[in-house]
């Protein structure tokens, strides 16, 4: 999007714009940026160095993905090894994609799941800045931040009795990363600037160069170096610099996709290559100060919205940095809250840095050490996706999901045609037996051309919709309903022609059933009824119901809907395991322990299966049961998931026990925390990856242990952990039903709770069992304070 | 053919030592005291004793490590160019005197003096080897033309050193039909030298064992020495050499083959350095001490591929295998780490890291100095490795080799101490990526500020209070002197043995003349634990928590603070089970009482321990 943060519209005005050019998702991602608003002097920033993770060691070329410090504007991102010798950048582009619509299924009727057809999120650029007379094993000193506060990426070191220092940031308002030297005590730098392509380019110039994929997607990248006191000047591919007493550096870069599928997800108007040169030369004319005091007042803007305090570590744990405490904290067992609110703070700046105006953030966001991610980085829609956008609305950051909005709406035409035309492909073993089709899904897999990969996902839809539906909740947002409406409504469609009818043999009653569909990702492969895709759809039955009541939309229709969630069978508890179905069956039909708690949506992210009386106990005694079974120890996402299910169940210790396993550091690949704080998946034993889900989920699942809602309910402190009992704060909550909470407590007991009204009118408050209801016109807000015990 | 360099190298008078001395910097320091730790000497100390020498052909010989160049890391490589007329044939007289004069106008200058020529002298381009008519290797003609003299008189007419290779025991090819006379042994033929059963020894069997009760087997051994001692050798790299180069047992015991050939050298009346290859059995250091002035340690440093060496084979494998020798060098007799290949990066295959890392090594072991690398062709960061003076002064210096004084884990630090009273500090990152490594200073053995300066680049640091951190790149290094300004550290000593301890598994207590109190806690194996109870500090804090332990080889345990998580640690080889040594862990303790417990796991054999020291202030 092309929006100034600096002169954010209103939301009335976003609104008219939205109707006066009716196409907002059709904007190209890479674009001009107005005149950024420059902020004539830094803002004043507490929260010290709780707001700070450090470490002792840099990246080298081989462990950046461990050990490189991710930068990002929301559009272009990058790790960076802060190595004093070797400044590496590996820089992404969130539409770097290769592949393309992949409308061309395999005999199995299923997808192509490739890097040439599907395609894959790759590099778009290398960037070194090479300094030899500063070789690693020649300084002392080293230190790096992440100043989790301003945004910014800091390195410091001795060399010779100088000390130099370096700045990473990737400016939104000047859309480019900018590496800025420094130095006190009379020292100079002398070294070179590459900047490289990743896919075989042939570079002309040393500031810039340009490429385009078979699927037609055109690609390009700059820069520009600029310093006082010596000299800068190219030299073959390479720009070279001399003496100079300071460096500034910036790179910028994108392709041409643009998000409408009319155009194919091209723009073939745009010259990314001449835009980029465009972008880093007006980011050039600016000296670095003023180009960081730029990004930050951007930065703050939505960082500043949420802080927290668990509590107060000790000056052991203080003192030591950043990698050091994660294996201390697993080593001893022993909570460390400030490293923990870090924890969900660097979750918070990975957001703001990789989902910002362009596509939404896929398996490892704009983070990569090569262009052969696993799972081609891509979009997961069986939980990865959704989970990287649970944290958004409760910390804060609603406008960083309207990257997963603006990409559903702009691949609907796409998915809508591939669903009609391929969906009911005879080979496809999951196609409607009905032999109906209508509205849209998705495959497992998804990419931005419009295509899926790997196998159908029928429910996927209903999942993506709900997701969106609960943004909707947070923000109440008209705009944003409107928006999600016509997928909400061909995923109905979708629906209406896909559910079986089926009579219980117990009772006789005849319900609605899902299709063939296999229950992600384990078990058999033609399962009717999954409980996965009846929660689901129940959801998405309910959602589009409000949805039509709010917008006076088809309210014909939804009566229709209505009728069929009246009749979809819910799941019930197996005799013979006591757990909630997965299969419609009593019997286990996969692996006890899968990492996938896809029966147990109706718990999390669904509300459906609630502890609190309304639903049957027998149902959430058998959810208790499947989520006991299904253990405590999986992929990071898969603990952060079980955890936001303990949470629901008020379990608090065990919600923090699985934040702790997330917690714990990666060690030969395992799965765990990575020295950068990345979460770290092990896919085989000794290889790990990166996958950012985690880093999303866990934070989600701290916050939903502070605080719980629904709308028109919340609840304070729903499994506040034992950790983090003794004291401590959270402001900027978002919570559904369209208010956003300030919470303090001390001793397990909450001392203060601000409700802020941001659309919502009316909410109970709850806390251990007693509520008070609170009513606020849009914009005001009321403070609760003397809650019972 | 896997070979080991080797070489013959005049005994450097005092004269000579001196100046060397002098050159880089130190002045010469004699031995300050005997012995590494013995019955009833607590261990526990940073590496400071060196142990006298009583090496063949006294101290004066081999006074300090030596230093110079090896073919054989050329010869074995694959690297384009090298061997252009098959494997190992860079060996040629007109590579080695290229050679001697890149080496006399480049590194003399830092102390380089020997020239050795390795395996394959008397052997064509096919490997077949040639003899006089004495059962003795004779050079082959088309490699040195002019014979093995005028190559060692060209090497001393450039002020150098000549050193010579010879496998033990009499070459298969060499026994003709047994008949072959002994040169200078009236009577005394092949037959008479070796077994009746012509039973075979060395590191490749290629060789039928001498006999040494037969007294024709020593005059062969004389005959030989005599002839490198006429053709005016000063070195000798004998290869093969057994119990060690991947041999055991009494068919490859070459003790009385090393004994005879230090007697031989002896009275040929010409000094000759007397090293020995490779892999030399741990357990018989004593006879190696005895009779040699230095003993390859470990295997081949070189990777027999396209490069001269590579990191993983096997610069890494002497982290792992200098420590069990650690005590036994000094004057006379030296722990041979083999090649230094750190002068070109592209031949070497190695990164500038792992060069100053692998040179670190070296220098803090106080190992030969030789490098195999094409002098002609050193690059300048080679160069500047190989002629840091700082650096070949901790080689040559009379600071006894250093030892871990951390567990042999990815990051570790190795420590000795100076005569002055400062410290020799080496930090080294093993692990694959960049990493902070730590040296406490509690782990030295002293407390508060401390003035550190880096040896490899030449700076004062300043002044560091209780440690010093620094971050390395993957597999690199620091190389420090360490100069305390604070106070000597008081702990609290905590006997394994104690009764307040508890025991579980297999373990139970031992005698241990090496220990404090003479006794320390052993069998800890399959599950065996060691729990210290009542470890009581002031102050919750990290402390630096110094282990006492025997162990013959390298042991893991896991050590672990009030039934917490537990850490893994490799524990370093002490070199056999009658001596202790120490190194310090970081422990996290809490203010009163702790335990702390050793834990050889379910599957896994730990060391034996004779005491923990706790310090009395956290760092």
């Amino acid at each position: 999007m092309s929006f100034d943060p600096f002169d954010r519209p209103s939301r009335r005005s976003l609104l008219a714009l939205a109707a006066a050019t009716g196409a907002l998702a059709s904007l190209p991602a890479f674009t001009a940026t107005a005149a950024p608003r420059r902020p004539d002097s830094a803002p004043t920033i507490d929260g010290g160095s709780r707001q700070e993770l450090w470490w002792q060691a840099p990246a080298d070329d081989h462990s950046m993905i461990e050990q490189g410090l991710p930068v990002g504007n929301g559009r272009i991102g990058a790790l960076a090894s802060n190595d004093p010798g070797r400044e590496l950048l590996l820089i992404t582009d969130a539409t770097m994609w290769t592949g393309g619509l992949n409308d061309s299924l395999d005999g199995d009727g299923q997808f192509p799941y490739d890097r040439e057809h599907f395609g894959s999120l790759t590099l778009l650029a290398r960037l070194a800045v090479d300094i030899p007379d500063h070789d690693l094993s020649a300084v002392s000193r080293y230190r790096r931040a992440l100043d989790l506060a301003r945004g910014v990426v800091t390195s410091s070191y001795v060399r010779s009795g100088v000390t130099y220092e370096r700045q990473v940031f990737a400016s939104r308002p000047d859309d480019a990363i900018v590496v800025h030297f420094t130095q006190s005590g009379g020292g100079r730098y002398t070294g070179t600037v590459t900047l490289e392509g990743t896919h075989g380019e042939t570079t002309a110039g040393a500031s810039s160069f340009g490429g385009a994929f078979p699927g037609g997607l055109r690609y390009g990248a700059a820069v520009a170096a600029y310093g006082s006191g010596g000299r800068v000047s190219v030299s073959g591919s390479r720009i070279s610099f001399t003496d100079c007493k300071d460096l500034t550096v910036v790179v910028s870069g994108g392709t041409n996709y643009a998000p409408d599928a009319s155009h194919h997800y091209r723009d073939p108007s745009l010259d990314p290559e001449q835009l980029a040169r465009t972008k880093v030369r007006a980011a050039a004319s600016h000296s670095a100060d003023t180009l960081l005091r730029s990004h930050v007042a951007d930065y703050r803007s939505l960082f500043g919205k949420l802080d927290v305090s668990l509590g107060t570590s000790s000056e052991t744990q203080r003192s030591l940095d950043t990698w050091e405490r994660v294996r201390a904290r697993a080593l001893d067992s022993a909570p460390d809250p400030e490293l923990e609110a870090a924890y969900l703070q660097f979750g918070r700046y990975l957001m703001i840095s990789g989902s910002r105006g362009s596509l939404p953030m896929g398996l490892q966001g704009l983070w990569l050490d090569g262009n052969d991610p696993d799972w081609m980085g891509d979009y997961h829609t069986d939980i990865n996706i959704q989970m990287n956008y649970w944290m958004a609305d409760r910390a804060g950051l609603s406008q960083c999901f309207d990257a997963l909005t603006d990409y559903c709406v702009a691949q609907l035409p796409s998915w809508t045609e591939l669903t009609r035309t391929l969906f009911n492909d005879s080979r496809n073993r999951y196609r409607n037996s009905s032999g109906k089709i209508a509205g849209w899904t998705v495959a497992i897999s998804t990419n931005p051309h419009g295509g899926g990969g790997w196998w159908w996902h029928p429910a996927g839809n209903a999942w993506l919709c709900n997701t969106l539906w609960e943004h909707y909740e947070y923000t109440l947002s008209r705009s944003h309903l409107e928006k999600i409406y016509p997928l909400l409504k061909g995923a109905c469609a979708f629906w209406e022609a896909r559910l079986l009818p089926y009579t219980l043999a117990d009772s006789g009653r005849e319900v609605l059933i899902a299709d063939s569909d296999w229950s992600p990702e384990q078990g058999p492969l033609d399962a009717k009824g999954i409980t996965y895709a009846q929660e689901l759809v129940w959801a998405l039955f309910a959602n589009f119901r409000t949805a039509s009541a709010e917008l006076g939309k088809d309210t014909g229709y939804a009566k229709t809907i209505a009728g069929l969630q009246e009749r979809l069978y819910l799941p019930q508890v197996s005799p013979k395991t006591g757990w909630l179905e997965e299969w419609m069956s009593p019997d286990n039909l996969g692996e006890t322990t899968h990492r996938h708690l896809s029966p147990l949506i109706g718990l999390f992210p669904g509300d459906r299966i609630r502890p609190d009386g309304s639903t049957p106990s027998d149902i959430v005694d058998g959810a208790t049961a499947l989520l006991t079974a299904r253990g405590m120890n999986s992929f990071g996402w898969a603990n952060a998931w079980r955890s936001l299910c303990w949470s629901r169940l008020k379990n608090a210790e065990k919600a923090y026990q699985l934040v702790a396993t997330n917690l714990h550091p990666s060690t030969d690949g395992s799965n765990g925390t990575a020295f950068n704080l990345f979460d770290i998946y092990e896919v085989e034993q000794g290889r790990g990856i990166f996958q950012i889900d985690a880093n999303f989920g866990t934070p989600a699942a701290m916050i939903e242990m502070l605080l719980y809602s629904r709308p028109g309910h919340l609840e304070l402190l729903p499994a506040l952990p034992d950790a983090w009992a003794e004291s401590g704060s959270i402001t900027g909550v978002g919570v559904r039903g369209g208010f956003v909470v300030d919470l303090s407590w001390r001793d397990g007991k909450p001392t203060e709770a601000r409700v802020r009204s941001v659309g919502g009118r009316t909410t109970t408050v709850e806390f251990a069992g007693s509520s008070r209801t609170v009513s606020l016109k849009p914009g005001g807000s009321v403070t609760l304070r003397d809650f019972a015990r | 053919m896997r070979s080991s360099s080797s070489f013959v190298l005049p005994v450097r008078t005092l004269r000579a030592a001196a100046v060397l001395a002098v050159a880089v910097g130190f002045a010469t320091v004699a031995p300050i005291a005997h012995a590494g730790p013995t019955a009833g000497t607590p261990a526990g100390q940073v590496h400071r004793a060196v142990a006298a020498a009583d090496a063949a052909g006294g101290q004066e010989q081999a006074a300090k490590p030596y230093m110079g160049w090896s073919s054989w890391s050329m010869q074995s490589s694959k690297y384009p160019g090298l061997n252009p007329d098959g494997d190992y044939s860079y060996l040629t007289e007109a590579n080695v005197l290229k050679q001697t004069d890149a080496l006399a106008a480049k590194l003399k200058q830092f102390g380089y003096e020997y020239v050795n020529i390795d395996a394959g002298w008397w052997r064509d381009n096919a490997w077949k080897p040639e003899f006089d008519a004495y059962a003795r290797q004779t050079p082959d003609p088309v490699r040195f033309p002019n014979g093995m003299k005028s190559v060692a008189d060209h090497i001393h007419a450039r002020g150098l050193k000549a050193g010579i290779y010879l496998p033990v025991g009499l070459e298969k090819e060499a026994y003709g039909d047994g008949k072959t006379p002994i040169k200078d042994a009236p009577g005394c033929t092949t037959a008479d030298i070796v077994y009746g059963d012509l039973r075979t020894t060395n590191g490749w069997d290629s060789a039928y064992k001498l006999d040494f009760s037969r007294p024709c087997a020593e005059k062969y051994i004389d005959s030989q020495a005599r002839m490198l001692a006429d053709w005016g050798y000063d070195f000798l790299k004998l290869d093969g050499v057994g119990p060690g180069s991947g041999k055991s047992g009494d068919q490859y015991d070459n003790v009385a083959d090393v004994a005879a050939w230090q007697k031989a050298i002896a009275a040929t009346g010409r000094p000759i350095h007397f090293e020995l290859s490779w892999s030399l059995d741990r357990g018989h250091a004593a006879d190696w001490k005895k009779y040699s002035n230095g003993w390859r340690i470990d295997t081949d440093v070189e990777c027999y591929c396209n490069t001269l060496v590579s990191w993983e084979n096997s610069v890494d494998d002497r982290f792992d295998d200098a420590p069990a020798w650690s005590r036994l060098a000094g004057p006379g007799g030296w722990n041979d780490l083999d090649s230094l290949d750190v002068g070109n990066g592209a031949m070497d295959g190695l990164t500038k890291a792992e060069r100053q890392t692998y040179a670190t090594l070296w220098a803090i072991s106080k190992s030969p100095l030789y490098t195999g690398d094409d002098l002609t062709r050193l690059d300048s960061y080679g160069l500047s490795l190989l002629t840091n003076r700082e650096v070949i002064a901790v080689d040559q210096n009379a600071t006894p080799a250093a030892r871990p004084v951390t567990p042999a884990d990815a990051q570790q630090v190795w420590a000795a101490e100076n005569a002055d009273g400062s410290y020799t500090v080496a930090l080294f990152n093993l692990a694959d990526a960049p990493a902070a490594v730590t040296a406490d200073w509690a782990a030295l053995g002293f407390t508060g500020k401390a003035s550190v300066r880096d040896l490899w680049n030449h700076e004062n640091l300043g002044t560091y209070k209780n440690k010093v951190t620094e971050a390395l790149p993957a597999h690199g290094s620091r190389l420090f002197t360490v100069t305390p300004r604070g106070g000597a550290l008081t702990a609290t000593a905590y006997e394994a043995e104690a009764p307040a301890n508890t025991l579980g598994g297999n373990a139970s207590i031992a005698d241990c003349s090496a220990c404090s109190g003479a006794h320390k806690v052993g069998n800890l194996y399959l599950g065996g634990t060691l729990r210290f109870n009542d470890i009581v500090v002031p102050k919750a804090g990290m402390y630096t928590v110094k282990i006492a332990y025997v162990s013959g080889d390298a042991r893991s345990a896991a050590v672990s603070v009030n039934g917490g998580g537990a850490t893994s640690h490799k524990f370093p080889s002490t070199g056999d089970w009658g001596t202790a040594e120490t190194v310090s862990v970081p422990l996290t303790l809490k203010a009163g009482a702790n335990t702390i417990t050793i834990d050889s796991g379910e599957s896994g054999y730990a060391p034996d321990i004779d005491r923990i020291d706790v310090p009395k202030t956290s760092s």
